[in-house]
């Protein structure tokens, strides 16, 4: 769980182009949206565009969404239940 | 004569619930929606979704019409609105001398360019020919050509507001004798840039949109369009044309607040209300149905429905919205909202909300289930787009007298504010009598500086772009000069956290806007005061094309969210509203070259009506790989030049500018307003000509015509000192543009040479900005005319001073614009 958190951090950081943020500076479990980031609805849409393309998870609610980006933990619980599982 | 001697002659419509307005009307009695899954084009994603599309056969009942689909929908509807005006087809009808067109449209061309953008990827190579048609300004000209309207022609993209803005426009056009008779109104096509756009804001609803439901979950995408003849009462009698009900009320805001998102308390979409209902001289209780803008979402409704209680009260009067009968058309709702309010009065029938099923507590309100009779004296339209761009009109019926009736025993609940504070405005009004206005702001980002004082220095020193640079191309040749912009990033002002989310196109545009507009001058006025009439050519093409490179590579898995909204064409418009709270009037003409001057006269019509204190006006484009390989094919430009001089006395393709881009903002006042006059502007004027390839010019006529505006804004021809063209060093616009000066000499009685100001600003759509700018300069002294002239008129030029330059624009597209600038 902890090495999809490090994952997770440094592709928000990139999705978003947050030049000066590192992934030290997220926290797991503060909220990711509303918070010290800056980040807001578009950001979220962004990170949905982002879940489909690297872990093929396709979010059509918002309210799926408003769930998943609690927090960073939040998101990686979410990628790791809703995630294509290999063959 | 009161403010309701403008009226409704004719409606067209054609959507996906009826391809005329009968039909739609039927469709309305009988409750049947348009909506179905999607048929038009191949969609992995969306394929399956209900949208509201036009299931005729447009090529067969266009036939010979060559445009896109979005033109050839606009081209359907108008030819309907001419026939019932009886402005076609008609026995013994006069045509009022100065017709004019004004269409909003925000996907324009789309369709064909996804085409091109798809097959390209695929490493095809596929025609130029559908990105002939992809710019929104097609329509606009289709049907001027095609209809015979010469005067005003112009397109405005205010995403889904657009056609309602296009609609007020065309009233304030009429109001102020700028035009006798304007048909208006708005088109969209379906496309994927669209579908996949509001997908990726998870903003559709794959089961149809359910407007003020409380299971709304979100819009169903339409395509259509409406339109409306628009003229005055005393033309409309005189020429014996139907009076189908009139145009009372008209009023728009800008919410300030969000790129996409509306605000949530409804501030704007109260304040575009207030303004229309004060503007038609009535107060809340008076309207007797709210046309709403209801798209579906949760969060649109339930905005709308609080503005709309803060206007009403607790009591609202009936709501509809047409939505789930003809789904979400874009810049054509507003439109279809006004032809269906107009039939309304006509039958005095309520039209039904379809889609309603179960009563939302938040809401607190049922909308019209049924379509039923009800009396019906004036309705109110609303229109509401990304950008919390606002728009409502007010609709009476055709024997109501425009004064407000007696109240109908309830009074307004607090927070409705008393509209017959604001008196209606004159009309109609004198034009010459108005102007001038005085420019107290200046801003430029451009090849040649990014600040006004850097660019007057190079123009006096002589000095031509210094940045031009080889940009790579997608097709052969490989490359393609150009004067580029550079250098703007910080001065727009915004930290990187902002700064990330926008753009280049959006950044020149708010660096402009921070020059133009000092921090004193935004402390002089209120926030509701102060308009935004930014213009675009092409928008921007960056955004847009890699959102389509990324919809079609990844077969529409994981459409980009911030490319969508940043791609919409008055994203550069809302981005300066959001930054400096301006919450007037926020308008973006899109007609290629006259988007400055159409920008430039819906700002100062806002001031000159009083609706604003400050205007902030200009206009900004950008560099795109996609323009100059479709320029070069068609001749705009040759991709190896060196900047050099038009108006040469033999045009030489090898001197000519290259393709460039930028933004130039101006701040506008009345003479009373705030801020100090830097020079003054005495009118502005607009009409077509023949336009096309050969550019069929004549230029005793255009001169005619300047001499007419002139003469209209109390000068005369020979007060003229120069003449600021568009020349570019192309043969047919050049030879024109020293014909005209040749033309307005003889009328003038002395010699009026004529300037050219590309040179220093490049080839692009908004170059008229920075002709504007040259005006300024020129009257202010610090622009020697030598500067901007050709060698043979040197001598001329050497001791003249310079107190009246005529800014001329002439568009290949066959529209054309003056504005006069003074000291």
């Amino acid at each position: 769980m902890q090495a999809l958190i490090d994952e997770l951090k440094s592709r928000i950081i990139t999705t978003l182009g947050l030049e000066r943020v590192q992934p030290a500076d997220i926290q797991a479990e503060a909220p990711l949206f509303g918070g010290g980031l800056g980040l807001d609805s578009i950001d979220a849409l962004e990170l949905v565009a982002m879940l489909d393309q690297e872990y093929g998870i396709v979010i059509e609610e918002r309210t799926v969404a408003d769930q998943a980006f609690a927090s960073v933990r939040a998101l990686a619980e979410f990628v790791a239940t809703h995630r294509p599982k290999c063959p | 004569m009161s403010l309701s001697s403008l009226v409704i002659t004719g409606t067209g419509v054609i959507c996906a619930a009826g391809g005329n307005g009968l039909e739609l009307w039927e469709a309305l009695r009988t409750g049947r929606s348009g909506l179905a899954p999607l048929s038009l084009f191949s969609s992995a994603r969306y394929g399956s979704h209900l949208v509201g599309q036009v299931r005729l056969d447009l090529d067969r009942l266009a036939w010979g019409v060559r445009g896109s689909r979005s033109d050839k929908l606009a081209w359907l509807a108008a030819r309907e609105a001419l026939c019932q005006a009886r402005l076609i087809l008609g026995t013994g009808v006069s045509r009022p001398r100065r017709s004019g067109v004004l269409i909003g449209s925000t996907v324009g061309g789309m369709l064909g360019t996804e085409e091109f953008v798809r097959r390209f990827l695929r490493g095809q190579r596929p025609g130029f020919g559908p990105l002939r048609f992809h710019e929104c300004a097609g329509a606009a000209e289709l049907c001027a050509r095609s209809f015979g309207a010469t005067g005003p022609c112009a397109t405005v993209s205010t995403a889904c507001s657009a056609g309602a803005m296009a609609l007020l426009t065309a009233a304030e056009l009429v109001r102020t004798g700028e035009a006798d008779l304007m048909l208006a109104g708005g088109t969209d096509s379906l496309c994927r840039l669209t579908l996949n756009g509001f997908g990726s804001l998870l903003l559709l609803d794959p089961k149809g949109c359910k407007p003020f439901d409380a299971r709304r979950a979100g819009i169903s995408l339409g395509e259509g369009a409406a339109m409306l003849v628009v003229e005055s009462e005393a033309a409309a009698r005189a020429r014996g044309a139907p009076v189908l009900a009139r145009l009372t009320g008209w009023g728009a805001s800008c919410d300030a607040w969000h790129p996409t998102a509306p605000h949530p308390e409804g501030r704007g979409a109260h304040e575009a209300m207030r303004k229309a209902l004060a503007c038609a001289g009535l107060e809340a209780p008076d309207i007797d149905f709210a046309c709403a803008h209801g798209t579906g979402t949760p969060e649109n409704d339930l905005m709308e429905t609080k503005a709309l209680r803060r206007l009403f009260g607790q009591r609202l009067p009936p709501v509809a919205s047409l939505k789930r009968c003809v789904g979400h058309t874009l810049a054509a709702s507003g439109p279809i909202n006004a032809v269906v309010c107009v039939q309304a009065l006509l039958e005095q029938h309520l039209p039904p909300n379809l889609g309603f099923e179960e009563l939302d507590p938040t809401l607190a309100f049922g909308p019209v289930l049924q379509f039923r009779p009800h009396p019906l004296a004036h309705v109110l339209s609303n229109s509401f787009g990304f950008g919390g761009n606002n728009v409502a009109l007010v609709f009476s019926k055709a024997e109501a007298e425009g004064r407000p009736r007696p109240s109908r025993g309830f009074t307004l609940l607090s927070g409705a504010e008393p509209a017959a504070a604001h008196a209606p405005r004159p009309w109609p009004v004198a034009p010459s009598r108005r102007f001038p206005l005085a420019v107290v702001g200046a801003g430029v980002v451009s090849p040649s500086g990014n600040t006004v004082a850097e660019v007057f220095l190079a123009l006096a020193r002589g000095c031509l772009p210094t940045s031009v640079f080889k940009m790579p191309l997608p097709w052969p040749p490989a490359e393609a000069r150009v004067c580029a912009c550079a250098g703007f990033e910080a001065g727009s002002g915004l930290d990187a956290g902002k700064r990330r989310k926008l753009n280049r196109l959006q950044q020149m545009a708010l660096a402009a806007a921070r020059q133009s507009l000092p921090a004193h001058l935004l402390r002089a006025v209120l926030p509701e005061r102060v308009c935004v009439a930014l213009g675009t050519g092409l928008g921007a093409l960056n955004d847009t094309a890699a959102f389509l490179e990324n919809m079609v590579l990844k077969e529409e898995r994981a459409p980009r969210p911030l490319l969508f909204t940043n791609s919409v064409h008055n994203s550069l418009a809302s981005q300066v509203a959001i930054e400096f709270d301006l919450r007037g009037l926020n308008s973006t003409p899109v007609h290629r070259e006259i988007c400055f001057e159409a920008a430039f006269w819906q700002g100062a019509n806002e001031l000159l009506n009083l609706e604003a204190d400050l205007a902030l006006v200009g206009a900004a484009d950008e560099l795109s790989p996609y323009v100059l390989a479709a320029g070069r094919r068609w001749g705009w430009w040759d991709a190896g030049t060196a900047p050099g001089r038009p108006l040469a006395p033999a045009p030489d393709t090898r001197r000519q500018p290259p393709p460039g881009e930028g933004s130039a903002v101006f701040a506008l006042a009345r003479p009373d307003g705030p801020g100090t006059p830097l020079a003054w502007v005495s009118g502005v004027g607009f009409g077509r000509f023949g336009g096309g390839p050969g550019l069929r010019l004549d230029p005793g006529a255009e001169a005619a015509w300047i001499q007419e505006v002139l003469e209209r804004h109390g000068h005369r021809a020979a007060d003229v000192d120069f003449l600021l063209s568009g020349a570019g060093g192309r043969a047919p616009l050049d030879q024109a543009c020293l014909g005209v000066a040749e033309a307005l000499s003889r009328l003038a009685g002395r010699p009026i040479p004529c300037l050219a100001y590309k040179p220093w600003c490049g080839e692009h759509y908004s170059a008229p900005a920075f002709g504007f700018l040259t005006a300024l300069g020129l009257v202010r002294g610090e622009i020697p005319p030598a500067a901007c002239a050709r060698p043979s008129d040197q001598p001329l030029v050497a001791d003249r001073g310079c107190r009246l330059v005529a800014l001329c624009t002439f568009s290949p597209g066959g529209t054309k614009a003056i504005c006069c600038v003074c000291a």
